[in-house]
This record gives C-alpha cells, structure tokens and sequence, in this order.
C-alpha cells in the first residue's frame, strides 16, 4: 500500500492591510465590522476625495521607523516596506534561523513594482542630469526588485521568482510554492506579494470606470464596482513532515488548487461564469473534495458588475443554487490587486481558526440574476474546507483550497 | 453639424486606430457595437475619453455611456446638447 | 531540474532575421550605436484586424511569435501557457505614466493600461489558442524565462498524460528604456558597434537587445529534433562556484566535457562581469566556447534567443561563424550547455541535447 502523499501546508503567516499588522487584528476588525477603507490621506492625488481606498495607516517613513531602518536609508519604494512588514509579522510565528539554514524559496508578487514612488519622479529620469538623490530609483520599477531587497533585507539566500497576473498573482506564488515543495526543489517556500497604491494604478482602474467612490458592495444588486487597496501577505508553506519533524504548529494544509484561463477577453471574465466554474471546479478535483464538503467560499467578489455577477453565476451553479457561506472581504480591505490572492488566504484561515463566518458588508439587495445569496451577517461556524478565488485581469482565474488538518 | 460629424468620424478613426478606414466608410447612424463596426467595452471606454479630452463632456457610467455611443448620429447630437448647456 | 523536455517547435523575433530560420545570419545584423532592436514581421498575418489595432509593438511581436511556434509544431491549444519577461509592455507604460503626469490624472486611455499589465501577452493568447488550461507569467529580471521552463519542467514531471507547453518570453528596448538605463551604467559609454562587443570587454557596460521567443514543449518525442535535459538557475550567482555546478549537471546526465559539442556563454562584454565565465577553458576546449549577445543584444530574457538559437544549431548541424567560435573542426552536435548570466545578478546552466 503506497504512503499518502506528504501534505503542503501552512505553518506561518505575516499579512498587513488597511485593517492593520497581523491576523489577529484582522480577524478582530472583521468581526467588529470595522472596513478600513477611507479617503486617502497619504497617496497624494487629484481623486483623493473622489474614491475611498484601502489604505495602510503608515506612511512610508512610518513603515521604515515600523521596521527599525534608518529614516534616510535608500531604495526602499512603499511596496517593499509593506512586503518587508508582513515577512517582519510572519517571523513571529518562525524562528529566521530555520529560513536561513533550510533550503528556502522565496516566491514573491506584485503588478506594478515600485510604480508608487517612481511614478513621482519619472519625468526627472527623462531629463539628461537626474538629481543624485533620485538616482537610487532608477532600478526599483521592475517587479523583482521587491523581491530580492526583501530576501537581502532579512539576510535569505532563497530561490526566488516573481510573478505577475494581476489580481490572481500572489495565489499563484502560492501555487507555485506548493509545486516546489512537491518536486523537492524547496524544503520552506514563502509565498505571497504586496502591491502599494500608486496613481497609476487608481488612474488605471478609473479608466476602466471599475471604481466605486463609495464603499464597494460586493453580491450587491446596485454594485458600482471596486475600492481598490494595499497590502501585503506572505504564508510559510512546507511539507508536513517537515512540520512535524521541527515541532510547528500546522495551521492549515493547502489541500488543493487550480489555475485556468478563462480565454475570453482581456480584462473581463465570461459572462456565464464557465471560467470562474472551471477553476473552482478544479481545484475541488485536486483536492479530492466534493462541492458538498467546502465550509466557507472566500470569493473573489471584487463588486464590479461583470466579476460579480460571474462568480456568483458559477458557484450557483457548481453548488445547484446550495452552495456553502460565501462571502467577499473586500469591503473590508479594498482589493489589494497582488496581494488580494494571499490576504484572503489568511483571513480564510483565520476564519477557519476562530469558527468564524466572515461576513460581506454593504449588501442591502440580492442580484437578481441569482438565486442566491452572500452571507451578510457574521456567523459561527465549524469550517473544516474553505475555498478561496482570485480571478485576474487576462483571465487568470485561481481558486486554493484550505483545510484543517 | 455635418462638420461636427465629419471630425468625430475622423476622430474616432483615430482614437481607436481603425486602421484603413476614411470618414466615408461610417455611416452616421451605423451602430458602432456589436454588428457595426463590431468595437467591445475597452473601445466604448477609450470613446468616451475622446469625448471628454475633445469636447470636454464627462459621461459618469458606463451604463449612459452605451446609450450615448450608439452611433455617430447619437454621439454627435450628445456633443451638441451638452455643449449648449455648458 | 532535471526533466526533459521534447523542443516541438522554436520560433523567435530577435535582431536577427531569426523568425525565417531559412534566412538566419543572411547576414547577420549590426548595429552602430549599440542598440539591437528586434527586426519587425508581418503581425497582421497572425493577429485580426480589430485586436491588432489597439496592440503595441511588443505586444505583437509576442502574440505572433507564440502563435507561430503552435503552428510549427500543429497544436492549436496548448495545456499551458508559461512566459517570463523583465520588463512587459515598456511602451504601454511609458505612455500611460506620462500622460497621467501631463494631464495631471485627468482622463486616461485604458488600453494602454490593460496592456501595461505583465501578463495582458498571455491573456491574449490563451483567447486566440483558446486555451483554458494554466496560464504563468514570471517577472523577474533575468531569471524570468528560466523560471518559465521551470515551472515547465515541473508540470511535466507532475504528470503521465501527453502535454503541450507553451513556454516563452518577450521584452522590447525603447530609446527612453536605453536612456534611463544609461544612468545606471548599464550599456558602453559611448556606445559601440554590437560587432564590437567582445573586443571592449576591458570596459563597463554592454550592447542593448530585445526579442521574444516560444517554444512547443512536450514530454513526449514528437518532430523534436533537440530537448531541454537539464536547466539550473543560480539565484546568487556570485557565491556560487558554477565550474562545480557545470559538473554536476554533466555527472547528472552521464556526460563527460568532451561530449559537450558547444557552450554558448553569455557574455555581454562587460568587463565588470566578464571574470563570470572565467577559466572555463579548464574544462572545455577553447575551440568550443561560443557567444551569442553580439547577436541579440543584453536583456532580461536574452536566454530565450540562446535557446531557439542551441535548437537551431542542433537542427541545422552547423555552428555558424557568427556564434564567436573558433571551431576548428565540424563535429557532430549533439550536446550543448547554454551559460547566462544577467547585468542584475541571475545567471543559469541549460543543457540541451539531440532528441
């Protein structure tokens, strides 16, 4: 008789938001309902009383002081300082040794890079003498550069990637992770990724006209589309022996996953929800679960008109019009675009740990295309499996599966 | 209004690099999505920033955005009110 | 990872004539003032007219590079598709930024944001190929594509079933990306002849490039004429001793140095990282070291271009003069180990061999 394979699971977690530094604070703002979402006081923009944001309630000289470096110390664009912050709140639940001695992967993600502080100094690039202080920019817009100061920072020698597909990318690094630590390619992944707000991405969206300037009312039959946000997550993911063999608390196993194209257009998803179907579907599959099993559906839930009305297609469907709680935490921390895919992880598997529905604010009207409804109410519950989707821009379309041991 | 027609057709021949095409090739009252010239949602968006780069008119949701760019004839007579009312 | 991986078909847009393999090095293209851009085909035969409207080049370059490799090979929708870039689409964020700045925020051309976004590429292909299967895009300098045949490899060792990976990588050069690199020393002050190159390796900085390249990727023979063996990706790679990892990869696979037929090595030229791929001739012949950046220039993802490059050599049975070799004798190829490294610190080890 062959061995069950060796589980993945989760063993650390760091995550920062709107909602502040920590699962626990979290879990508690959510079920307090507090959302984080406000008129932004730090990004500096035209639209600062137009849109409420998910903002992170520290500056960028507030996030360095937060992480014991030097005021005047260079290079450090905000969507490093939030990555560094939730690796930062991770190491409470591992010690760094371990990180530093194993045989680590660092799989990190973000859309725009250090956009956020470049955006604001670009047009000095242009000039033919870019003041000296400015220089130390010049290499911080590509995606990777978070990735490697995080690693420098710290002190890690890891394997490292960078992924990028939009909305969906830091499920992915989690995704990838698994696969690593499958093929031995990695005994310890880190896997997430942050994004910071910049105006090119609040500028981006608007053009989209997918932002609603109120809070975002997720399942909502007056939807008017998503508050965007910031934030970073990072999970500690291993095999299960490994765990065991070091003594860690096991916080929850990644039991299954699934990563499907949509192939339908390039930021909307199909209509009828197949894509949306497809990718939950999957990743039940992967994991070995019926529909029948999941306790709590993290959805993607970003309010637009087309993602809602999609996924709340496809989880009717896949559950024939019974499908489990489902809720979407956006109202409560923005959509926080890279980082969406693992904050939500977290915050599922806090949900899992306290016993805890996690509720979907502003929903006063169901859609009338569904039968169905979000949970808006908070509410105890023995989640065993819960599902969380992150469906991206290009159609990159993630669903992860996390269980109790 | 012909002259305002004209520019638009132009202008929107431009704005969503319709590759090829002349003026004479859009019919004033031809719809613009679905069958007609077959544009999808991201070009009814990039209209609607033509609009307001050009003519300065802000269309606030993308739901009276559709009805205003049905076709050139619409598009026109919209510029032609709110520049009246502005 | 050692996991082989069956080549079904190579196709690349470089500043080379590359994309007609039939007219490669015919001649072979230089440029004066240092800057390689990649020499442009006929997008509309691989894209409609009412997507390719809205495209940038890069976008173009990328989606018919990927649609041709399916075609070669005879896959119309792949399992995956995987892609690795280092810098997207540079001209769709150079426009978007600018503007916002110009019209302080004011309203914004969302097409050029949508495609800013790295993996906009492999959206559109998964809609034109109608693939629903995993889609990837890795951006991280100059390891993104070797990530990407990573992530390749792993998929086809997680897996009996017959599968077809689409695996690639794109990266474009504007005069405003040369520019601003420029002040971070990247390239040769002034800048030089890219036929050149090699022959001021005793200064700083190199040439610039761009290019895409894709590949059909099996588990299974198939047509392929060459497959992937083995690809290892150094993440730091000053602290690593490659002479050891380079034997290590050749123990691995059974082979002895001399049945290397080439090493292709990717000097850039610069004096500050030439030292990389020092005293190699300690383990291969002088006569079998080659070079193929004068030919596509220094980027993130030049490694795609050595890669359809090793294939066509493999293909051909010929190492053409213009890869810097000094072969002394024509030998049969079988085996080739691909070296890279890039300005920014990765560097890798790919060994690829006959099918």
């Amino acid at each position: 008789m062959s061995a069950a394979p060796d589980k993945i699971v989760v063993t650390a977690r760091g995550i920062i938001s709107s909602l502040g530094i920590g699962h626990e604070a979290h879990i508690a703002a959510i079920r307090a309902e507090e959302s984080g979402l406000r008129y932004p006081e730090i990004l500096s923009t035209r639209h600062a009383r137009e849109f409420v944001l998910g903002e992170v309630r520290m500056d960028n000289p507030g996030l360095m002081a937060h992480l014991g470096i030097p005021p005047n110390a260079p290079g450090y664009t905000r969507t490093t300082l939030l990555s560094m912050c939730a690796m930062q709140d991770l190491l409470k639940e591992v010690p760094l040794e371990v990180l530093r001695n194993g045989n680590l992967a660092l799989i990190n993600a973000n859309t725009v890079g250090g956009m956020s502080v470049v955006e604001n100094m670009y047009l000095s690039f242009l000039e033919e003498h870019t003041p000296e202080e400015l220089c130390q920019w010049l290499d911080t817009l590509d995606c990777a550069e978070s990735t490697e100061h995080i690693a420098r920072f710290f002190g890690l020698k890891p394997a490292m990637a960078t992924i990028s597909t939009a909305c969906s990318s830091s499920a992915n690094s989690m995704i990838v992770g698994a696969r690593m630590l499958r093929h031995g390619l990695a005994d310890f992944v880190i896997a997430g990724g942050g994004d910071a707000l910049s105006r090119f991405t609040l500028n981006g969206f608007n053009s989209l006209k997918n932002l609603d300037r109120d809070p975002c009312k997720p399942f909502d039959e007056h939807r008017n589309g998503l508050n965007l946000g910031e934030g970073a997550g990072y999970v500690l993911l291993e095999r299960e022996s490994s765990a065991l063999e070091r003594g860690a608390r096991i916080l929850a196993v990644l039991s299954g996953f699934s990563n499907h194209n949509d192939a339908y257009h390039p930021t909307a998803p199909s209509p009828d929800g197949s894509g949306a179907l497809r990718t939950m579907k999957g990743a039940l599959e992967h994991a070995g679960l019926a529909a029948s099993e999941i306790d709590y559906i993290n959805a993607h839930g970003t309010a637009t008109l087309n993602n809602d009305l999609a996924e709340g297609k496809a989880i009717q469907d896949l559950w024939e019009g019974r499908p489990p709680a489902f809720s979407s935490t956006k109202a409560f921390t923005g959509h926080t675009l890279a980082a969406a895919g693992v904050v939500e992880a977290i915050l599922s598997i806090g949900a899992m740990h306290s016993g805890w529905i996690l509720p979907n604010l502003n929903n006063s009207s169901p859609m009338q295309e569904l039968s169905i409804r979000a949970t808006i109410q908070g509410s105890s519950g023995n989640l065993k499996n819960v599902m969380s989707n992150s469906f991206g821009f290009g159609g990159n379309n993630v669903s992860l599966i996390f269980s109790k041991l | 209004m012909d002259d305002l027609k004209v520019a638009l057709k132009q202008q929107i021949i431009d704005s969503l690099n319709l590759q090829g095409m002349k003026p004479e090739d859009i019919d004033d009252n031809a719809p613009l999505f679905g069958e007609g010239l077959g544009l999808d949602s991201i070009d009814s968006l990039e209209l609607m920033v033509l609009l307001e780069r050009t003519y300065g008119i802000k269309i606030e949701d993308a739901r009276e955005g559709r009805k205003v760019l049905t076709s050139v004839q619409t598009m026109a007579d919209y510029i032609q009110a709110n520049k009246q009312n502005a | 990872m050692r996991q082989e991986l069956f080549i079904q078909s190579a196709v690349a847009i470089s500043p080379q004539l590359s994309f007609d393999r039939n007219n490669f090095l015919k001649p072979a293209v230089y440029q004066q003032n240092g800057k390689l851009f990649a020499v442009d085909i006929e997008y509309r035969n691989y894209i409609s007219p009412v997507a390719i409207r809205r495209m940038s080049r890069i976008m173009q370059m990328t989606i018919s590079t990927a649609m041709e490799a399916l075609k070669v090979a005879g896959i119309s929708s792949p399992d995956a598709i995987i892609t690795g870039t280092g810098r997207g689409g540079v001209t769709d964020m150079e426009h978007f930024v600018k503007d916002m700045i110009r019209l302080d925020e004011g309203p914004m051309n969302p097409t050029q944001f949508i495609q800013s976004t790295y993996n906009s590429p492999n959206g559109w292909i998964a809609m034109q190929s109608t693939s629903t299967g995993y889609n990837q895009t890795y951006v991280h300098r100059g390891s993104s594509f070797e990530l990407a045949l990573l992530d390749a490899q792993m998929m086809m060792a997680e897996t009996g079933e017959p599968l077809h990976i689409l695996a690639g990588c794109f990266d474009e050069l504007t005069e405003e990306y040369y520019f601003i690199r420029g002040k971070r020393d990247y390239w040769k002050k002034p800048a030089i002849p890219t036929n050149e190159l090699y022959q001021h390796g005793d200064t700083p900085g190199t040439i610039a490039g761009e290019g895409t390249a894709f590949f059909v990727l099996s588990n299974r023979p198939g047509n392929a004429v060459a497959k992937i063996v083995d690809l290892r990706i150094l993440y730091n790679a000053k602290e690593q001793n490659l002479h050891a990892l380079i034997k290590n990869t050749l123990d691995e696979a059974g082979l002895a140095p001399e049945a290397i037929s080439l090493v292709l090595i990717g000097d850039n030229g610069d004096s500050r990282q030439r030292a990389y791929y020092q005293d190699l001739t300690t383990l291969f012949p002088e006569d079998v070291l080659g070079r193929f950046k004068h030919l596509s220039g220094e980027f993130d993802t030049a490694m795609g271009f050595a890669v359809w490059l090793a294939e066509h050599i493999i293909r051909t049975g010929i190492v053409p003069e213009e890869c810097q070799n000094n072969r002394k004798t024509e030998s049969d190829i079988r085996h080739i180990l691909i070296l890279n490294h890039y300005i920014l610190g990765t560097a890798s080890i790919l060994l690829m061999s006959r099918s």
